[in-house]
């Protein structure tokens, strides 16, 4: 079965993203997906993007506006709990999207 | 965590003087470097946290784990709201009650404590009860049931 690269993206590249890389990867897992993350801060985002290793960008603070070539989602609904349900519903579709 | 850490009803004029007053409590246990507090009150003006919840906002002020020692937590309710900019969106300010400054050494070892921590911001009744609970034992015993919680 195909595993999922995810950059998780946060201010400081790792407290935040790594709460949502956990949650994300569980929530994946539950739903039949597996998914690896990888954290990283808004500037390093592009060039990690551009390395082609990565399927989806999730972040919580803003990503500078740039050309990513791969889907990027908001995940502050994992931290609020507000629209929680719906970003990973979003994530899942898009991750079976790119599987086909 | 210290009790000590958890200051009930706290009057401040802005969240800069929050995160001095939280971040001198850590400093002063030798839980943070001396550089602590200057690092997170930088991230917060470039990347703020502040977290719009629903009834009860909150916002995890932190910074690089170079300026941490030991990982803890410490937490703040406020008389009055202080304004933070919003995490998803810096140019939005919000009034935020509760403010958990986050020192964290290492976040792969603390995912775990990370995980419950978003299970409280999203316990509406749990962030009211903090707001209402007057003395820093009270608050730091409902933020150890919390985050020993399994499974948050």
């Amino acid at each position: 079965m195909k595993r999922f690269n995810i950059l998780s993206v946060c201010g400081s590249g790792t407290v935040t993203s790594s709460m949502v890389a956990e949650k994300v990867k569980e929530s994946m897992e539950e739903r039949g997906l597996q998914v690896k993350t990888t954290e990283a801060k808004p500037t390093e985002a592009l060039n990690y993007a551009q390395s082609g290793s990565y399927d989806l960008i999730v972040h919580t603070s803003p990503l500078p506006a740039a050309d990513y070539g791969i889907p990027t989602i908001s995940a502050v609904g994992c931290l609020t709990g507000i629209g929680e349900e719906e970003f990973y519903d979003e994530v899942e579709q898009t991750l079976r999207s790119l599987a086909k | 965590m210290l009790q000590e850490f958890f200051i009930p009803k706290l009057t401040a004029a802005s969240n800069e003087e929050v995160i001095g007053i939280l971040g001198q409590k850590l400093l002063n246990a030798g839980y943070v470097a001396a550089t602590f507090i200057d690092a997170v009150l930088q991230r917060e003006r470039t990347l703020p946290t502040g977290l719009q919840t629903g009834a009860v906002n909150v916002a995890i002020p932190h910074t690089d784990a170079t300026h941490v020692v030991k990982s803890t937590i410490a937490l703040a309710t406020l008389a009055q709201p202080v304004n933070f900019r919003l995490m998803v969106d810096p140019a939005t300010e919000i009034g935020v009650q509760l403010v958990f400054l986050l020192a964290v050494r290492d976040p792969r070892e603390q995912v775990e404590l990370l995980k419950k921590l978003t299970a409280i911001f999203q316990d509406e009744a749990l962030l009211r009860q903090m707001l209402e609970t007057a003395d820093s034992q009270g608050i730091y015993q409902l933020m150890s049931a919390a985050l020993a919680v399994k499974n948050g």
